[in-house]
Protein backbone atom coordinates (compact mmCIF):
# COMPACT_ATOMS: atom_id res chain seq x y z
CA UNK A 1 0.00 0.00 0.00
CA UNK A 2 0.99 3.64 -0.65
CA UNK A 3 2.37 5.39 1.86
CA UNK A 4 1.56 9.28 1.19
CA UNK A 5 -0.40 10.61 4.60
CA UNK A 6 0.50 14.12 3.76
CA UNK A 7 -0.99 14.19 1.12
CA UNK A 8 -4.97 12.27 2.09
CA UNK A 9 -8.06 13.75 2.53
CA UNK A 10 -11.55 12.27 3.57
CA UNK A 11 -14.71 12.78 2.48
CA UNK A 12 -17.96 10.43 1.94
CA UNK A 13 -17.79 7.91 -0.30
CA UNK A 14 -20.81 8.94 -2.33
CA UNK A 15 -19.93 9.40 -6.08
CA UNK A 16 -21.82 12.78 -5.69
CA UNK A 17 -20.45 13.82 -2.60
CA UNK A 18 -16.78 12.86 -3.90
CA UNK A 19 -17.74 15.16 -6.58
CA UNK A 20 -19.23 17.95 -4.75
CA UNK A 21 -16.09 17.36 -2.21
CA UNK A 22 -13.29 17.94 -5.26
CA UNK A 23 -15.17 20.79 -6.77
CA UNK A 24 -15.51 22.60 -3.92
CA UNK A 25 -11.61 22.28 -3.52
CA UNK A 26 -11.17 23.10 -6.94
CA UNK A 27 -9.58 19.57 -7.73
CA UNK A 28 -11.55 18.55 -10.73
CA UNK A 29 -12.16 20.46 -14.45
CA UNK A 30 -15.89 20.77 -13.68
CA UNK A 31 -16.66 17.23 -14.52
CA UNK A 32 -17.32 13.82 -12.59
CA UNK A 33 -14.20 12.11 -11.43
CA UNK A 34 -12.71 8.86 -10.32
CA UNK A 35 -12.16 9.04 -6.54
CA UNK A 36 -8.12 8.56 -6.24
CA UNK A 37 -7.97 6.47 -3.51
CA UNK A 38 -4.32 4.79 -2.82
CA UNK A 39 -5.75 1.62 -4.14
CA UNK A 40 -6.42 3.11 -7.29
CA UNK A 41 -3.37 5.13 -7.22
CA UNK A 42 -1.53 2.13 -6.32
CA UNK A 43 -2.72 0.48 -9.69
CA UNK A 44 -2.57 2.68 -12.39
CA UNK A 45 1.40 2.85 -11.26
CA UNK A 46 1.46 -0.77 -12.64
CA UNK A 47 2.99 0.32 -15.90
CA UNK A 48 5.34 2.88 -14.28
CA UNK A 49 9.46 1.90 -14.08
CA UNK A 50 10.52 5.53 -12.11
CA UNK A 51 10.73 6.73 -8.80
CA UNK A 52 7.65 7.37 -7.52
CA UNK A 53 8.59 10.52 -5.71
CA UNK A 54 10.87 12.14 -7.96
CA UNK A 55 9.26 14.65 -10.02
CA UNK A 56 9.69 14.47 -14.09
CA UNK A 57 8.70 18.30 -14.27
CA UNK A 58 7.53 21.08 -12.29
CA UNK A 59 4.48 22.60 -13.78
CA UNK A 60 4.29 26.62 -13.22
CA UNK A 61 2.60 28.76 -12.65
CA UNK A 62 3.22 27.03 -8.88
CA UNK A 63 6.17 24.99 -10.23
CA UNK A 64 4.51 22.16 -7.89
CA UNK A 65 6.63 19.01 -8.01
CA UNK A 66 4.76 16.42 -10.68
CA UNK A 67 5.94 13.30 -9.36
CA UNK A 68 4.53 10.09 -10.72
CA UNK A 69 2.58 9.37 -7.72
CA UNK A 70 0.31 13.01 -7.56
CA UNK A 71 0.66 12.37 -11.34
CA UNK A 72 -1.14 9.12 -11.06
CA UNK A 73 -3.70 10.32 -8.72
CA UNK A 74 -4.59 12.85 -11.48
CA UNK A 75 -4.34 10.15 -14.35
CA UNK A 76 -7.18 8.29 -11.77
CA UNK A 77 -9.30 11.04 -11.58
CA UNK A 78 -9.31 11.31 -15.21
CA UNK A 79 -10.82 7.72 -15.98
CA UNK A 80 -6.86 6.40 -17.36
CA UNK A 81 -6.70 2.54 -17.35
CA UNK A 82 -2.95 1.79 -16.02
CA UNK A 83 -1.73 0.89 -19.43
CA UNK A 84 -2.42 4.74 -20.56
CA UNK A 85 -0.17 6.23 -17.73
CA UNK A 86 3.55 5.65 -18.85
CA UNK A 87 1.89 8.20 -21.79
CA UNK A 88 0.42 10.77 -19.46
CA UNK A 89 3.87 10.84 -17.85
CA UNK A 90 5.88 11.16 -21.09
CA UNK A 91 3.32 14.01 -22.20
CA UNK A 92 4.34 15.93 -19.28
CA UNK A 93 7.96 15.15 -19.61
CA UNK A 94 7.65 16.53 -23.39
CA UNK A 95 5.73 19.43 -21.69
CA UNK A 96 8.95 20.31 -19.37
CA UNK A 97 11.30 20.99 -22.62
CA UNK A 98 12.06 24.12 -22.54
CA UNK A 99 11.09 25.37 -25.79
CA UNK A 100 7.85 24.36 -25.17
CA UNK A 101 7.18 27.50 -22.69
CA UNK A 102 4.89 25.97 -20.59
CA UNK A 103 5.20 29.00 -17.95
CA UNK A 104 4.23 31.32 -20.82
CA UNK A 105 1.23 28.91 -22.51
CA UNK A 106 -0.14 27.82 -18.91
CA UNK A 107 -0.52 31.31 -18.03
CA UNK A 108 -0.95 33.28 -20.96
CA UNK A 109 -4.52 35.36 -22.12
CA UNK A 110 -4.41 33.00 -25.54
CA UNK A 111 -6.72 29.95 -25.50
CA UNK A 112 -4.09 27.64 -26.31
CA UNK A 113 -3.63 24.01 -24.46
CA UNK A 114 -1.40 21.00 -25.06
CA UNK A 115 -2.05 19.02 -28.66
CA UNK A 116 -0.59 15.51 -27.64
CA UNK A 117 0.07 13.69 -31.04
CA UNK A 118 0.70 9.87 -30.58
CA UNK A 119 2.85 7.85 -33.12
CA UNK A 120 3.94 4.42 -33.25
CA UNK A 121 2.70 1.11 -31.99
CA UNK A 122 1.67 1.96 -28.50
CA UNK A 123 -0.44 4.50 -29.57
CA UNK A 124 -2.48 1.27 -31.02
CA UNK A 125 -2.02 -0.72 -28.22
CA UNK A 126 -3.37 1.30 -25.72
CA UNK A 127 -6.32 2.22 -28.01
CA UNK A 128 -5.55 5.76 -29.11
CA UNK A 129 -8.08 6.38 -31.87
CA UNK A 130 -6.77 7.78 -34.98
CA UNK A 131 -10.01 7.37 -37.18
CA UNK A 132 -13.52 9.00 -37.04
CA UNK A 133 -13.73 11.85 -34.71
CA UNK A 134 -10.22 11.78 -33.62
CA UNK A 135 -10.64 15.51 -31.89
CA UNK A 136 -14.23 14.74 -30.62
CA UNK A 137 -15.48 12.47 -27.89
CA UNK A 138 -16.06 8.91 -27.39
CA UNK A 139 -13.06 7.13 -27.34
CA UNK A 140 -11.57 6.61 -23.73
CA UNK A 141 -7.96 7.07 -24.02
CA UNK A 142 -7.47 10.09 -25.92
CA UNK A 143 -10.09 11.41 -23.75
CA UNK A 144 -8.52 10.10 -20.67
CA UNK A 145 -5.07 11.11 -21.51
CA UNK A 146 -5.40 14.25 -22.35
CA UNK A 147 -7.69 15.12 -19.91
CA UNK A 148 -4.79 13.80 -16.89
CA UNK A 149 -2.70 15.92 -18.37
CA UNK A 150 -4.98 19.18 -18.14
CA UNK A 151 -5.63 17.67 -14.10
CA UNK A 152 -2.32 17.74 -13.57
CA UNK A 153 -1.65 21.52 -15.49
CA UNK A 154 -4.21 21.99 -12.91
CA UNK A 155 -3.56 20.50 -9.72
CA UNK A 156 0.30 20.29 -9.36
CA UNK A 157 0.80 23.42 -11.88
CA UNK A 158 -2.24 25.55 -10.22
CA UNK A 159 -3.45 26.47 -13.62
CA UNK A 160 -6.30 27.92 -12.32
CA UNK A 161 -8.56 30.35 -14.54
CA UNK A 162 -8.44 34.01 -13.12
CA UNK A 163 -5.08 33.24 -10.85
CA UNK A 164 -2.64 30.93 -12.71
CA UNK A 165 -4.16 30.43 -15.98
CA UNK A 166 -5.21 33.80 -17.45
CA UNK A 167 -6.89 32.63 -20.18
CA UNK A 168 -9.78 35.18 -22.05
CA UNK A 169 -11.68 33.08 -22.91
CA UNK A 170 -9.90 29.44 -22.99
CA UNK A 171 -10.86 26.61 -25.22
CA UNK A 172 -13.04 23.68 -24.91
CA UNK A 173 -9.81 21.97 -25.85
CA UNK A 174 -9.03 22.61 -22.48
CA UNK A 175 -10.51 19.36 -21.57
CA UNK A 176 -8.47 17.04 -23.78
CA UNK A 177 -6.73 17.37 -26.87
CA UNK A 178 -5.34 14.21 -27.37
CA UNK A 179 -5.07 12.04 -31.03
CA UNK A 180 -3.21 9.83 -32.99
CA UNK A 181 -2.00 9.81 -36.41
CA UNK A 182 -3.27 7.62 -38.78
CA UNK A 183 -0.06 6.08 -40.09
CA UNK A 184 -2.38 3.41 -41.97
CA UNK A 185 -3.69 6.37 -43.95
CA UNK A 186 -1.53 8.50 -44.41
CA UNK A 187 0.83 8.76 -47.98
CA UNK A 188 3.62 10.47 -46.19
CA UNK A 189 5.75 9.08 -43.51
CA UNK A 190 4.44 9.65 -40.23
CA UNK A 191 5.43 12.41 -37.96
CA UNK A 192 7.96 10.54 -35.76
CA UNK A 193 9.74 8.96 -38.77
CA UNK A 194 10.07 12.91 -40.66
CA UNK A 195 11.75 13.76 -37.14
CA UNK A 196 14.21 11.56 -37.39
CA UNK A 197 13.13 8.84 -34.84
CA UNK A 198 12.47 5.02 -35.81
CA UNK A 199 9.24 3.79 -36.44
CA UNK A 200 8.99 1.27 -33.77
CA UNK A 201 9.35 4.08 -31.46
CA UNK A 202 6.38 5.25 -29.89
CA UNK A 203 6.19 8.94 -29.56
CA UNK A 204 4.24 12.35 -28.19
CA UNK A 205 4.63 15.79 -30.02
CA UNK A 206 3.18 18.37 -27.59
CA UNK A 207 2.25 21.71 -29.17
CA UNK A 208 0.65 24.66 -27.49
CA UNK A 209 -2.47 24.81 -29.74
CA UNK A 210 -5.88 26.12 -30.34
CA UNK A 211 -8.49 24.03 -30.70
CA UNK A 212 -9.50 22.94 -34.61
CA UNK A 213 -10.21 25.05 -37.51
CA UNK A 214 -12.18 23.23 -39.98
CA UNK A 215 -11.78 23.34 -43.73
CA UNK A 216 -14.32 21.67 -45.73
CA UNK A 217 -13.52 20.49 -49.32
CA UNK A 218 -16.18 18.46 -50.85
CA UNK A 219 -15.40 19.96 -54.54
CA UNK A 220 -11.60 19.82 -55.31
CA UNK A 221 -9.93 16.83 -56.69
CA UNK A 222 -6.39 17.92 -57.44
CA UNK A 223 -3.80 18.97 -55.33
CA UNK A 224 -3.89 22.71 -56.01
CA UNK A 225 -6.94 22.56 -55.42
CA UNK A 226 -7.05 20.99 -51.66
CA UNK A 227 -4.70 23.36 -50.26
CA UNK A 228 -5.88 26.50 -51.92
CA UNK A 229 -8.83 26.03 -50.07
CA UNK A 230 -6.51 24.73 -47.17
CA UNK A 231 -3.94 28.12 -47.49
CA UNK A 232 -7.77 30.03 -47.54
CA UNK A 233 -8.29 28.78 -44.22
CA UNK A 234 -5.06 29.30 -42.71
CA UNK A 235 -4.63 32.89 -43.19
CA UNK A 236 -7.11 35.00 -40.62
CA UNK A 237 -5.69 38.19 -39.15
CA UNK A 238 -6.40 37.09 -35.82
CA UNK A 239 -4.13 34.28 -35.37
CA UNK A 240 -0.94 34.69 -33.15
CA UNK A 241 1.57 32.58 -36.08
CA UNK A 242 0.59 35.66 -38.22
CA UNK A 243 3.52 37.49 -35.31
CA UNK A 244 5.22 35.04 -33.75
CA UNK A 245 6.87 32.00 -34.83
CA UNK A 246 5.08 29.08 -33.97
CA UNK A 247 4.94 25.88 -35.78
CA UNK A 248 1.52 25.57 -36.10
CA UNK A 249 -0.48 21.99 -37.28
CA UNK A 250 -2.16 21.01 -40.62
CA UNK A 251 -4.01 17.86 -39.25
CA UNK A 252 -5.50 16.31 -43.18
CA UNK A 253 -7.69 14.17 -42.99
CA UNK A 254 -6.55 11.15 -44.97
CA UNK A 255 -8.69 11.44 -47.84
CA UNK A 256 -7.57 15.32 -48.58
CA UNK A 257 -3.57 13.92 -47.91
CA UNK A 258 -4.27 11.26 -50.76
CA UNK A 259 -5.26 13.91 -53.29
CA UNK A 260 -2.47 15.98 -52.73
CA UNK A 261 0.23 12.90 -52.43
CA UNK A 262 -1.75 11.98 -55.82
CA UNK A 263 0.03 14.22 -57.59
CA UNK A 264 3.59 12.95 -55.96
CA UNK A 265 4.25 15.83 -53.40
CA UNK A 266 5.88 14.69 -50.18
CA UNK A 267 5.03 16.36 -46.95
CA UNK A 268 7.91 19.40 -47.64
CA UNK A 269 6.38 20.25 -50.93
CA UNK A 270 3.30 21.02 -49.09
CA UNK A 271 5.18 22.60 -46.98
CA UNK A 272 6.40 25.09 -49.59
CA UNK A 273 3.35 25.06 -51.23
CA UNK A 274 1.52 26.68 -48.19
CA UNK A 275 3.77 29.37 -46.93
CA UNK A 276 4.01 30.83 -50.03
CA UNK A 277 -0.06 30.84 -50.42
CA UNK A 278 -1.27 31.49 -46.93
CA UNK A 279 -0.46 34.85 -46.97
CA UNK A 280 -2.39 37.91 -46.05
CA UNK A 281 -1.75 41.25 -47.69
CA UNK A 282 -0.53 43.94 -45.01
CA UNK A 283 -3.62 45.98 -45.71
CA UNK A 284 -5.92 43.35 -44.17
CA UNK A 285 -4.74 44.35 -40.62
CA UNK A 286 -5.92 47.02 -38.43
CA UNK A 287 -4.17 50.68 -38.90
CA UNK A 288 -2.99 50.23 -35.42
CA UNK A 289 -2.04 46.98 -35.81
CA UNK A 290 0.39 47.78 -38.76
CA UNK A 291 1.67 50.67 -36.98
CA UNK A 292 2.50 49.21 -33.72
CA UNK A 293 2.84 45.41 -33.65
CA UNK A 294 4.36 45.32 -38.07
CA UNK A 295 6.28 48.81 -37.81
CA UNK A 296 7.83 48.31 -34.89
CA UNK A 297 7.91 45.25 -33.59
CA UNK A 298 8.73 43.12 -36.24
CA UNK A 299 10.38 46.21 -37.86
CA UNK A 300 13.03 44.32 -39.65
CA UNK A 301 10.30 42.72 -42.31
CA UNK A 302 7.69 45.40 -41.92
CA UNK A 303 9.28 48.69 -40.84
CA UNK A 304 8.42 50.58 -44.35
CA UNK A 305 7.04 47.62 -46.34
CA UNK A 306 4.16 48.53 -48.97
CA UNK A 307 0.85 47.40 -48.17
CA UNK A 308 0.23 45.21 -50.12
CA UNK A 309 3.48 43.32 -48.57
CA UNK A 310 2.22 39.48 -47.64
CA UNK A 311 2.44 38.37 -44.01
CA UNK A 312 3.35 34.68 -44.20
CA UNK A 313 1.24 32.61 -41.53
CA UNK A 314 4.15 31.01 -39.80
CA UNK A 315 7.91 31.67 -40.11
CA UNK A 316 9.90 28.95 -42.43
CA UNK A 317 8.07 26.46 -44.80
CA UNK A 318 9.46 23.40 -42.47
CA UNK A 319 8.02 25.00 -39.40
CA UNK A 320 4.36 23.68 -40.52
CA UNK A 321 3.71 20.68 -38.54
CA UNK A 322 1.51 18.03 -40.93
CA UNK A 323 -0.19 14.71 -39.55
CA UNK A 324 -2.83 12.81 -41.19
CA UNK A 325 -5.54 12.00 -38.89
CA UNK A 326 -9.42 11.23 -38.51
CA UNK A 327 -11.48 9.00 -40.97
CA UNK A 328 -13.53 9.04 -44.31
CA UNK A 329 -14.76 12.70 -45.06
CA UNK A 330 -13.45 15.69 -47.14
CA UNK A 331 -12.47 17.34 -44.10
CA UNK A 332 -8.99 18.63 -42.78
CA UNK A 333 -8.13 20.62 -39.59
CA UNK A 334 -6.10 23.45 -39.12
CA UNK A 335 -4.54 23.82 -35.41
CA UNK A 336 -2.79 27.68 -34.82
CA UNK A 337 -0.83 28.02 -31.70
CA UNK A 338 0.26 30.16 -29.40
CA UNK A 339 2.93 31.15 -31.42
CA UNK A 340 5.86 32.13 -29.05
CA UNK A 341 6.70 28.81 -28.65
CA UNK A 342 7.99 25.24 -30.08
CA UNK A 343 6.64 21.92 -30.80
CA UNK A 344 8.64 19.34 -28.22
CA UNK A 345 8.84 15.38 -28.97
CA UNK A 346 9.79 12.72 -26.64
CA UNK A 347 10.14 8.12 -27.40
CA UNK A 348 8.55 5.97 -24.60
CA UNK A 349 11.62 4.93 -23.33
CA UNK A 350 12.50 2.54 -20.48
CA UNK A 351 13.98 3.52 -17.41
CA UNK A 352 17.20 1.81 -18.70
CA UNK A 353 16.72 4.12 -21.95
CA UNK A 354 15.76 1.75 -24.29
CA UNK A 355 12.71 2.33 -27.00
CA UNK A 356 9.44 0.66 -25.30
CA UNK A 357 8.31 -1.74 -27.87
CA UNK A 358 5.39 -3.00 -25.97
CA UNK A 359 3.43 -1.35 -22.84
CA UNK A 360 4.09 -4.42 -21.01
CA UNK A 361 7.41 -4.03 -20.99
CA UNK A 362 6.69 -1.47 -18.65
CA UNK A 363 4.69 -3.45 -15.93
CA UNK A 364 5.72 -4.22 -12.40
CA UNK A 365 6.85 -6.91 -11.21
CA UNK B 1 12.74 40.82 -10.83
CA UNK B 2 12.94 38.10 -8.04
CA UNK B 3 16.98 37.86 -9.25
CA UNK B 4 17.21 41.20 -8.63
CA UNK B 5 15.36 41.41 -5.27
CA UNK B 6 17.85 38.36 -4.44
CA UNK B 7 20.75 40.01 -5.21
CA UNK B 8 19.73 43.25 -2.97
CA UNK B 9 18.61 45.26 -5.82
CA UNK B 10 15.53 47.71 -5.48
CA UNK B 11 13.31 45.78 -7.93
CA UNK B 12 9.73 46.29 -8.04
CA UNK B 13 6.80 44.86 -11.08
CA UNK B 14 4.36 47.07 -12.86
CA UNK B 15 0.86 44.32 -12.34
CA UNK B 16 -2.53 45.42 -13.63
CA UNK B 17 -5.56 45.25 -11.52
CA UNK B 18 -6.56 42.28 -12.73
CA UNK B 19 -3.12 40.28 -12.59
CA UNK B 20 -2.45 41.08 -8.95
CA UNK B 21 -3.22 37.62 -7.86
CA UNK B 22 -0.85 36.21 -10.19
CA UNK B 23 1.62 38.43 -9.93
CA UNK B 24 1.22 38.21 -5.77
CA UNK B 25 1.44 34.08 -6.71
CA UNK B 26 4.41 34.15 -8.26
CA UNK B 27 6.24 36.46 -6.31
CA UNK B 28 5.77 33.36 -3.48
CA UNK B 29 6.80 30.87 -5.73
CA UNK B 30 9.65 32.56 -6.75
CA UNK B 31 10.96 33.30 -3.31
CA UNK B 32 10.51 36.57 -2.98
CA UNK B 33 6.50 37.30 -1.47
CA UNK B 34 7.64 40.76 -0.36
CA UNK B 35 8.31 41.52 -3.70
CA UNK B 36 6.66 44.99 -4.54
CA UNK B 37 3.97 45.04 -7.21
CA UNK B 38 3.05 48.85 -8.58
CA UNK B 39 -0.73 48.64 -8.85
CA UNK B 40 -2.22 50.08 -12.21
CA UNK B 41 -5.39 49.71 -13.76
CA UNK B 42 -6.27 47.32 -16.45
CA UNK B 43 -5.68 46.69 -19.37
CA UNK B 44 -1.92 47.53 -20.27
CA UNK B 45 -2.08 46.24 -23.76
CA UNK B 46 -3.83 47.95 -26.88
CA UNK B 47 -3.36 51.72 -25.31
CA UNK B 48 -2.91 55.23 -26.52
CA UNK B 49 0.00 57.13 -25.12
CA UNK B 50 -2.30 59.41 -23.39
CA UNK B 51 -3.96 56.29 -21.04
CA UNK B 52 0.16 55.00 -20.83
CA UNK B 53 1.13 58.52 -19.48
CA UNK B 54 -1.81 57.96 -16.92
CA UNK B 55 -1.35 54.78 -16.01
CA UNK B 56 2.53 55.83 -15.83
CA UNK B 57 0.99 58.35 -13.23
CA UNK B 58 -0.55 55.99 -11.20
CA UNK B 59 2.84 53.68 -11.02
CA UNK B 60 5.31 56.16 -10.61
CA UNK B 61 4.58 57.44 -7.04
CA UNK B 62 4.05 53.96 -5.74
CA UNK B 63 7.82 53.38 -7.01
CA UNK B 64 8.90 56.29 -5.19
CA UNK B 65 7.56 55.16 -2.38
CA UNK B 66 9.17 51.62 -2.15
CA UNK B 67 12.72 53.04 -2.92
CA UNK B 68 12.32 55.39 -0.34
CA UNK B 69 10.81 52.65 2.55
CA UNK B 70 14.13 50.13 0.89
CA UNK B 71 16.54 53.19 1.68
CA UNK B 72 15.26 54.03 5.12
Amino acid sequence: MLKAPGAMVQCDDDPEAVYEFLCEKGWSDGLPVIPPTPERVERMLAYCDRDLDKAVVKIPPRFGAATPLRIAANAVMAGCKPEYFPLVLLALETLAEEQYNLYGTQATTHPCTPMLIFNGPIAKEVGLNSGNNVMGNYFRANAAIGRAVRLALVNIGAAIPGTGDMATAGTPAKFTFCVAENEDASPWEPLHVELGLPKEATTVTAIAAEGPHNVNDHESNTPEGILTMIAGTMANTGSNNAYYDGQPVMAFGPEHAQTVASGGMKKADVKQWLWERATIPLSKFSKEGIERRFRRKLADRFAHAPLDTPVHMWGKPEDLIIIVTGGAGKHSQWVPTFGNTRAATRALKRADGELVKSIHELKRG
Amino acid sequence: MAQLTKRGLIAAVVCSDTFMKLGTAQAKVFGVPDLPLLKIQHPLGGLNMDKVIERAGVALPQLIKVVKDKQT
